[in-house]
């Protein structure tokens, strides 16, 4: 099935680096998880994975061959910011959209029925699309992604606006057109959902890619440095230990602490101190820092590298 | 470029427009509109003449132009000689007794003197024309009759001398002046002048509409923004055309319709035509005379309203692309609306020398071409190589321009925030 490969990829806005020579893979069956903070340079990487702009230099390769408007007839494309024309009804919606992906009138009517029965939506068919509620509209583009049968799905922030048993319901059938041996791309600010869905991820900071690989893999590179404890009593050693340079705080609450080793630090000194001055310890574990952290230590690197070397982006 | 996706979007973009409740409106009201407009001042001048009786005393100092006048007074107007003191009669049009006076003093048949006619109230232009035809025509007629002028001096003076224009063509000469050829070509040129303006701004307001509710990255996921951005004017192009359509079968069934319904109404005695006359000619004799349009003419305006159409459509939706609300437009439009505007100044000036090398060349430019090309087609024989040159200038200043507003068009769908200077956009046209 579908196999995407940036190679080497590079856009320009006038004297603005968007996207810096980048390049990461994308597998059937998987869903790669592509993170970065605002102005990493994500939204134009998809735009061009879809051909809805060219790169200045490198290339996109959708199995084996260049992107351009026949790859976009397989792929589906869910962008964060979306939108529908609000004065067609919905079925009508579905099927121009579905036609313009190259589908004939019948199959796009067929599969939008399909699709409208299994979102529970089959009576919105003839409603004008503004008579919808947000997440209603939200469910109507998600179907017009998948109407024709795409290889490749781009999800940006797809679960934003729904409620939560909608958002369960979508998280099944990302995962079944993961079954399905589709090549999936999700876009996320969320850590915790890319941690739940993503088999592979791929990190971008000030247009360049700065993390990337399966997803445990990454987290493993990490190291166990990271200690979750679970207690009763005074919490003052935290204060202490922190003082000391020896850990840096994740998050705490009265009764939690989720710790970060700083290098050099062993951990049994913190479980001494812990044992000692809580009156009692529930737990003590040894983890692998969650997704959250690695961005927040990674883009922050990269933040720092940019101020130490403040030649800006365009002239590197 | 996919032709099937550009035809997919403009069959959306039609169907979309056409059957949508302001479509229909605006297509069964705007002709109703200008039979109301066209129809308004007689039917205004028709109530006023039924309500307006005007009782009118009459000071006569010559004492020989009262018993004339009161016998012309015709139906609205009924004179009141009177021999009370002018104070008096004064008092008596204050009181609301007569509409007002006319003062003849003694002088007037002589020559020098001038009549003068009082009342509270102005009385509007038909009082004055009919009072100013009555006391000229009996006055004029006494100093005839003073002077001892003959009856054929007399009948002389009161004839009225008409003159007829007879156009000169291949086919002889034609009935009809170049009057109502000239009433046609201003009223093309206005029609295709608004058309594009009114359409053009469905186009630019279609694009941010689609751009402000971010359906435009779902859409150029799927189809090249240049195939979106064809589709749309094509589309909102077909609409228009059909909406013209429309309004022409519209206007001609109506003048059609004037004929026959004037067999209805009247005997064809009371227009002076003779009797068993045909409706063509009675309509003729009743002066309503709608000169036939050459077909060339129309299929000529029909090209050119197209040709103007697609060109200052890709203007406005290059503009639309660029801001998120109609009103960020404004600045950015001066550039489109100039060019639009500036040969509805030029109007008169071609007009009154529709053959003048300054004409010919303004007919020319593509910007201008749609409204004057088709006014001097209409008002004045143009030879066939000079529209068809401008009809090519005009086709070749669309391609140029619909590829460069749609290279600012790709951009310019995609770039939120703040409203791009004009500089910007054209920088825009130049990116990878």
């Amino acid at each position: 099935m579908a196999h995407l490969s940036v190679e080497n990829v590079t856009k320009r806005y006038g004297d603005t680096v968007a996207v810096d020579d980048v390049s990461f893979e994308a597998r059937p069956g998987r869903i790669l998880g592509l993170l970065g903070p605002n102005g990493a340079g994500k939204t134009s990487t998809i735009r061009m994975i879809t051909y809805i702009m060219v790169p200045d230099a490198g290339t996109i390769r959708f199995d084996g061959q260049s992107v351009g408007p026949w790859s976009q007839q397989r792929m589906g494309y869910l962008p964060e910011e979306r939108g529908l024309y609000k004065r067609l009804r919905v079925k009508e919606q579905l099927v121009y959209l579905g036609t313009l992906k190259g589908l004939s009138r019948a199959e796009a009517a067929d599969r939008a029925d399909h699709w409208l029965g299994r979102f529970d939506a089959t009576e919105w068919a003839d409603l004008e699309t503004k008579e919808l509620s947000k997440g209603m509209q939200q469910k109507v583009q998600f179907i017009a992604t998948l109407l024709h049968d795409p290889s490749l799905l781009i999800f940006d922030e797809p679960f934003s606006g729904l409620d939560p048993i909608n958002a369960d319901l979508l998280r099944d059938i990302i995962l079944e057109l993961r079954r399905d041996d589709r090549t999936i791309l999700f876009a996320s600010h969320r850590m915790e959902q890319v941690e739940q869905l993503c088999d592979d991820i791929c990190l971008m900071a000030q247009g360049d890619v700065v993390l990337q690989g399966p997803l445990r893999e990454v987290k493993e590179q990490f190291g166990q440095n990271t200690l979750v404890l679970e207690f009763d009593g005074d919490d003052a050693f935290i204060d202490e230990l922190e003082a000391e340079g020896r850990v840096r705080v994740h998050s705490r609450s009265a009764h939690r602490a989720e710790l970060h080793l700083t290098d050099g630090t062993e951990a049994r000194p913190v479980l001494d101190r812990a044992l000692d001055r809580t009156d009692a310890l529930y737990r003590y574990e040894r983890v692998a820092p969650p997704l959250n952290e690695i961005f927040v230590e990674v883009v922050g690197e990269a933040e720092a590298e940019r101020l130490r070397d403040p030649t800006p982006a365009a002239e590197r | 470029m996919s032709v099937q996706k550009i035809w997919l979007i403009l069959r959306s973009e039609f169907w979309r427009r056409v059957r949508s409740t302001a479509f229909l409106l605006a297509t069964v009201l705007v002709p109703i509109g200008f039979v109301a407009l066209g129809a308004a001042p007689a039917l205004f001048g028709y109530l006023a003449g039924q309500t307006s009786q005007h009782t009118i005393a009459i000071v006569d100092e010559t004492g020989r132009l009262a018993d004339s006048l009161g016998a012309d007074a015709g139906e609205q107007l009924t004179f009141r000689p009177t021999d009370a003191p002018e104070d008096s009669v004064r008092a008596a049009v204050r009181a609301g007794r007569y509409d007002g006076y006319l003062h003849l003093p003694a002088s007037l048949l002589g020559g020098t003197g001038e009549a003068t006619y009082f009342s509270t109230e102005g009385g509007g232009l038909s009082l004055r024309a009919q009072l100013d035809t009555r006391v000229n025509g009996t006055v004029r007629a006494r100093r005839l009759e003073a002077a001892g002028a003959s009856d054929t001096v007399r009948s002389i003076v009161g004839s009225d001398v008409s003159l007829a224009t007879r156009k000169l063509s291949a086919e002889g000469t034609t009935a009809d002046s170049s009057l109502a050829y000239t009433a046609i070509g201003y009223a093309m040129a206005f029609i295709i002048y608004l058309a594009v303006l009114f359409y053009g701004q469905f186009v630019m307001q279609g694009v941010i509409e689609e751009k402000s509710n971010r359906v435009v990255e779902i859409i150029v996921s799927s189809v090249r923004p240049f195939e979106l951005l064809m589709g749309k004017v094509l589309g909102i192009g077909a609409m228009g055309l059909a909406q013209m359509l429309t309004w022409a079968a519209v206007g001609l069934g109506g003048s059609a319709a004037v004929g026959p319904l004037l067999v209805l109404f009247f005997d064809p005695s009371d227009l002076g035509a003779p009797e068993g006359a045909s409706a063509a000619a009675m309509q003729e004799a009743a002066g309503v005379t709608i000169p036939t349009i050459p077909l060339d003419l129309v299929v000529w305006f029909l090209l050119f309203f197209l040709g103007g159409f697609l060109l200052y459509a890709a203007l406005f939706a290059a503009v639309g692309s660029a801001v998120e609300q109609q009103q960020d437009a404004q600045s950015l439009l001066i550039p489109v609306m100039t060019p639009l505007i500036l040969p509805i100044l030029f109007l008169i000036f071609v007009i009154e020398a529709p053959n003048a090398t300054a004409s010919v060349v303004l007919s020319m430019v593509p910007f201008f071409s749609p409204i004057l090309m088709v006014l001097r087609a209409a008002i004045t024989s143009v030879p066939v190589w000079q529209i068809v040159v401008s009809f090519a200038l005009l086709i070749a200043t669309f391609v140029g321009t619909i590829w460069v507003a749609g290279r600012v068009y790709r951009v310019g769908i995609l770039s939120y925030g703040k409203t791009p200077s004009l500089r910007e956009i054209v920088r825009w046209a130049t990116y990878e």
